[in-house]
């Protein structure tokens, strides 16, 4: 193989397979008139050297193919601005969280010098596993969301043409009008329902306590560490019907992006998702045990039983004005829902002068 | 001596501040050059396209023309004018070598003089300006 050939198959190999050959077979084309043409104006004979020269001329491979390729990104500079903010609240809440359990674990057991050393890193360790997790999926979710919207706006028709989708400036006056989809809004509720998809089948442990932190300390053994799930078997059994309104809530959203806009059918199936959230919460409400903990784990966790008993009550507290919270909103949520589907607002007139 | 250096140090600072401003100027000048030229060259080449040419007796042409381009830029610029039906092509052996020849297409040739008049406006336009 001559150096050319090796040059090409540089270039040709960080070219997509449909266009290599053609590409190929141009570039090749084109050194060999470059060359036949240096070694007629300067005299020198066709050789590494001269061919070393034209190569160099020419660009580094990586560089040629480049120029071959349209622009590639994961997250665009439409959306970059929204992952950048959802991060920006994403992370402090991972370090308020790891804060908090380092609180909670410290409060449960003695503190001495070297429990508060293994809380520390064990929180570090903890907060840096969450942080580049959760940086993951952020990134997963909105590589999704650019390569679901990337044709929104710009069609391609015909031979590659790029058409740009005609911006209407009455769509500034319908910013605040109820059939506009919040781009944003949608996002978050996106990244909440797959964070709490992982979370809850993946991760159900991680919402929990670890009573035995203080026989790292003893032992010097971090496998002694075992956590107590706070959820129970009886709502672990719910998690498969809160995924699939889940999984549905990321579906409509994609969805709803694409078009832009509500209409009868996207708020009917919300409608449909926020009743079948409302009567899963409540049918929760109904099931008496959804912590795992009880009493008398918390009791040796902490020492104290008359302290555990509070918390425990406070805990099962907790967990009911949560979905209590859940049952109001959504059911607030549906009557905007079924509001804004009624009292629909008139289109807008055309703006006066407006000449396109 | 507190005064001397500081009169040396304020000479420093403006000498720096000079020579900065200058090549910041140059820079922002080559730019704007280049994307006027950036601009330019698919008109230019669009031109020189009305007859047949291989790629290196198309950079040659438009080089003796006075416009030099960079390979790296024109040879993906004629496969995305080829695509956007512009242009169209053909492979061809000569002289036991294969090249790439590019010509106007009939979209290509009814779309030039179109070019070529709205060129026309722009340089009266910015003659009239820049007077």
């Amino acid at each position: 193989m001559n150096l050319i050939d090796t040059y090409v198959s540089e270039v040709g190999r960080r070219l997509p397979r449909k266009n290599r050959l053609d590409i190929e077979a141009e570039i090749r084309s084109v050194l060999q008139d470059l060359l036949e043409e240096r070694s007629q104006t300067t005299g020198k004979p066709v050789d590494d050297e001269l061919t070393f020269e034209v190569l160099k001329e020419y660009g580094a491979p990586e560089k040629v193919a480049a120029s071959y390729m349209p622009e590639r990104y994961l997250i665009g500079p439409r959306l970059y601005p929204i992952f950048l903010t959802v991060v920006r609240i994403v992370f402090p809440a991972i370090v308020i969280i790891a804060a908090t359990s380092v609180i909670i674990n410290l409060s449960q057991h003695a503190a001495t010098v070297s429990d508060l050393a293994s809380a520390f890193s064990y929180a570090l360790v903890g907060l840096a596993t969450s942080a580049i997790s959760a940086l993951g999926n952020l990134v997963l979710i909105f590589a999704i969301i650019e390569w679901v919207l990337r044709n929104e706006g710009i069609t391609v028709k015909g031979k590659d043409r790029m058409k740009e989708k005609e911006w209407d400036p009455r769509s500034l006056t319908r910013i605040s009008t109820p059939d506009q989809v919040k781009l944003g809004e949608k996002i978050a509720e996106i990244v909440t329902s797959f964070a709490a998809i992982v979370i809850f089948n993946f991760y159900p442990r991680i919402i929990g306590f670890t009573p035995s932190l203080n026989s790292v300390a003893e032992t010097g053994n971090w496998s002694s560490v075992t956590f107590v799930p706070l959820l129970s078997e009886a709502f672990l059994f719910y998690v498969p019907y809160l995924t699939l309104v889940w999984a549905l809530t990321i579906f409509l959203d994609i969805f709803l992006l694409r078009q832009g806009t509500w209409n009868a059918v996207t708020r009917i199936f919300a409608i449909g998702l926020k009743l079948i959230s409302i009567i899963i919460a409540a049918s929760m409400l109904a099931v008496p045990s959804l912590v795992a903990l009880t009493t008398e784990t918390l009791a040796a966790g902490i020492g104290d039983a008359g302290a555990a008993q509070i918390l425990m009550s406070l805990i099962s507290q907790i967990v009911h004005i949560a979905l209590w919270i859940v049952i109001i909103v959504e059911s607030i949520e549906v009557v905007r829902l079924v509001y804004r589907q009624v009292v629909r607002t008139p289109a807008h007139p055309p703006l006066p002068g407006f000449v396109r | 001596m507190f005064h001397y250096t500081k009169s040396i140090d304020i000479l420093y600072h403006i000498q720096y501040n000079v020579a900065n401003g200058e090549t910041m100027t140059n820079e922002s000048f080559e730019n704007v050059i280049l994307e006027l030229r950036r601009g330019v060259i698919v008109l230019a080449v669009l031109s020189r396209l009305d007859q047949e040419q291989y790629g290196y007796s198309l950079i040659k042409n438009l080089t003796d023309n006075g416009l030099e381009i960079d390979q790296g830029t024109l040879y993906p610029l004629l496969r995305r004018l080829e695509s956007q039906g512009l242009l169209q092509s053909n492979w061809r052996v000569e002289s036991d070598r294969p090249r790439r020849y590019y010509v106007l297409s009939d979209e290509g040739r009814t779309l030039l003089p179109r070019l070529k008049e709205e060129w026309n406006s722009i340089v009266a336009m910015l003659a009239k300006m820049l007077s």
